[in-house]
């Protein structure tokens, strides 16, 4: 932050300048012009016959000295606006990495097949954002091999959530009926809600609305099992009809939060039920990429004093450790407790009776014989009894 | 007088018109840039949206995508956050370099000629070459060594042997077999003519050789690529998980893993992060959950659970605790 406070300091002044610069050099040049006018003009009414008597040479050259006067004038003035323009970019640069290719691995992503694959990634997460105009040209320039079933499922999902936002259930409902076996498998509510939504938004047109509410009602039926309360609580907002919800214990169910949470329900369930992440993974990549490269960044400048090289060779894995936050995690890592390594299929975690977790190859070196004492507490056991697990 | 008087007054407001939007510009950026300190989460989601459709109208542009790149933008309203007319000069560049001709390319080297001697550039002189070599095959080899006599003189030492080897060319026939030769006349010199200019191009604007873009992905599919991504089976893959998906899984295959020296657990059933509220328990064929996800199960099919990997059913009292510390 610091580092674009001094930028803008240095940009705004460039700005300040620039408009002095621009006013004056306007003013004067019109000067010298309004002048080199009046000279000419003088020189005619003088009767210009070829040759030029004394005084309107010295009257010429008086004016030609102004005019010079004024273009090095100008250009000092130019000079110096130059300084402070290339303050600018030095302090862009003193602030803002720009070094940052430094942390690549050595081409990684430079093949032709890589490069096949971003593309694929890039359209896929253009399809999810429903840009499909953008995914389309770009299928067009990179000759990405695509095939249009790819596409299908991530039109509707977006015809469906574009309505959804413009408060129009019908599509979304559709859907829900069409695969509401399976969404009953994953034990979501998404259908009901939709119903409750669209039962809340005929009450809420007031009494006239009373019986479509609740002829609409029946549509609860398959839910009464599951959502027992909940329909209690709707059945109870018919009573305030009149007075209108606005003020009824009930006006929370009118809150614009609802709509919200429903696109959130819909992309979520509809997301799991293709089997598909509810984020784009090429937002997750590329927001987790930001939060590691300042940390990356910090490594290598002090391996680089250190004089220690291959910061990523070593071991395949990355130097430092990177927080990415809670959402960012996807997998169980078990990292052994004794040897501080990373589990692998080599060095699987292995429970001992006690119930305390280390890794095999800790467990062998912890053994005298074929006993091992727990490090954590004072069981002790046969090298037979530890278990191997799977997180 | 007054004439030229006037041009310098027009020039002058232009160059200056020109100046105050590279300044403006500059002062967007910099605006949002510092517009995410004070922004409510919310926004902030949206910040990082935009931030990812600037890099990747800057990966667009730099793959030539150029149409992409632009519709990107104009959708995204962008537009004054990215370098796109720095790269539609060079497109322009770039594509009459492919067509073989190097009048543009040779404009743009003067253009920006002081810059480019600061940084030693051969680029000029490669382009010179690059005429002489088409004289040649050409067969106009009169014209060829008038054009040498133009512009290879005033060279200075460093590139006296490649020169040597340019002019030895007048000496052989167009098909020559003969080493240095051969290479001389193949085609794609103007291939990598074009790869020079690109470097020099960003180079020239202090750009980076690599887009942020793919930095960022690299950076980011490191910092998430675990082990468990990669088992054979697959049965360990989670769906939400950027690098288990099929694309990003390949194009990570060669990169680090995470570094993690301490264990981060969470349940694959319900993707809970196991502590102390939500203790990981094994069920008797070593599998690990979350005691509520258990729990939970258990509750539906009356004290049974199943193990979702193994599709194994196991009574929930045979669960037993696990101590990760």
């Amino acid at each position: 932050m610091d580092a674009c406070m001094s930028v803008e300091r240095e940009v705004d002044k460039v700005l300040q300048k620039l408009k002095d610069t621009a006013t004056h050099t306007g003013e004067s040049l019109e000067e010298a012009i309004v002048q080199v006018q009046a000279v000419a003009r003088e020189l005619e009414e003088g009767g210009y016959n070829g040759d030029v008597n004394v005084a309107q040479s010295l009257r010429l050259s008086q004016c030609l000295k102004k005019v010079q006067e004024a273009v090095n004038n100008l250009s000092a003035i130019h000079k110096d606006r130059h300084g402070s323009v290339s303050k600018v970019g030095k302090a862009i640069d003193r602030s803002f990495v720009s070094d940052f290719g430094s942390v690549l691995t050595d081409s990684a992503f430079d093949k032709e097949l890589n490069v096949q694959e971003i593309n694929q990634v890039i359209y896929e997460h253009f399809l999810r954002q429903g840009q499909l105009d953008i995914a389309q040209s770009l299928i067009t320039e990179s000759a990405v091999p695509v095939s249009d079933t790819q596409q299908e499922p991530f039109l509707e999902l977006h015809h469906i959530l574009e309505s959804l936002k413009n408060h129009n259930l019908e599509p979304a409902l559709a859907w829900a009926g069409a695969n509401r076996k399976a969404l009953e498998g994953q034990g979501s509510s998404l259908e009901f809600k939709l119903h409750r939504l669209h039962f809340i938004d005929l009450v809420s047109h007031g009494p006239s609305f009373q019986l479509n509410a609740l002829n609409y009602a029946r549509n609860f039926a398959p839910f009464a099992a599951s959502h027992a309360k909940e329909l209690q609580v709707l059945m109870g907002t018919l009573l305030y009809m009149k007075q209108g919800l606005d003020h009824s214990p009930y006006s929370s169910l009118l809150d614009s939060v609802h709509w919200l949470e429903i696109c959130d329900i819909f992309t979520r369930d509809a997301c799991t039920l293709l089997g598909l992440s509810v984020e784009s993974p090429l937002s997750v990549v590329i927001r987790a990429g930001c939060a590691a490269l300042p940390p990356l960044l910090n490594i290598k400048q002090v391996m680089q004093q250190r004089q220690c090289s291959g910061v990523w060779s070593a071991k395949d894995e990355l130097p430092v450790e990177i927080n990415l936050g809670k959402e960012c995690r996807f997998h169980s890592i078990f990292a052994c407790p004794i040897l501080r390594q990373q589990s692998s299929s080599l060095n699987p975690p292995v429970r001992l009776v006690c119930g305390h977790v280390i890794s095999q190859d800790a467990l062998h070196k912890l053994a005298n014989g074929n006993k091992v004492k727990c490090p954590y507490c004072p069981v002790e056991q046969t090298l037979n009894d530890a278990k191997q697990i799977f997180f | 007088m007054v004439e030229r008087l006037t041009i310098l007054k027009r020039k002058a407001e232009e160059s200056i018109t020109d100046e105050m939007e590279a300044a403006q510009a500059c002062k967007r950026r910099i605006e949002h840039l510092k517009s995410y300190d004070t922004l409510p989460p919310a926004a902030k989601v949206q910040w990082k949206k935009t931030r990812l459709d600037r890099m990747l109208v800057e990966y667009f542009l730099r793959a030539g995508y150029y149409n992409t790149a632009i519709k990107l933008a104009e959708h995204t309203h962008i537009q004054d956050l990215t370098n796109i007319e720095l790269f539609l000069v060079s497109k322009d560049v770039e594509e009459s370099l492919a067509k073989r001709d190097t009048s543009k390319c040779l404009l743009w080297c003067y253009d920006n000629k002081s810059k480019l001697r600061k940084m030693k550039s051969t680029l000029e002189f490669n382009l010179r070459q690059q005429e002489f070599i088409e004289y040649v095959r050409n067969n106009c080899r009169m014209e060829a060594v008038r054009h040498a006599r133009k512009y290879f003189t005033g060279l200075d030492e460093s590139q006296l042997s490649s020169l040597r080897q340019v002019m030895g060319l007048l000496a052989f026939s167009v098909d020559t077999q003969i080493a240095p030769y051969r290479e001389l006349l193949d085609p794609r010199r103007w291939d990598s003519l074009v790869q020079q200019f690109r470097h020099e191009n960003f180079k020239l604007y202090q750009l980076n050789n690599h887009s942020m873009f793919t930095v960022a992905l690299q950076a980011g599919l490191s910092a998430l690529k675990t082990p468990q991504c990669y088992r054979d089976d697959g049965t360990s893959k989670n769906p939400d998980c950027p690098v288990c998906s099929k694309h990003l899984n390949n194009l990570a295959c060669h990169l680090p893993f995470a570094h993690c020296s301490q264990s981060r657990l969470i349940c694959s059933i319900t993707g809970e992060p196991l502590n102390e509220h939500n203790p990981p328990m094994m069920l008797p064929n070593g599998h690990v959950y979350g005691y509520n996800s258990l729990l939970a199960m258990a509750a539906e099919h009356d004290g049974r659970v199943v193990c979702p990997r193994t599709k194994e059913i196991f009574n929930w009292e045979d669960a037993e605790k696990v101590f990760v510390m």
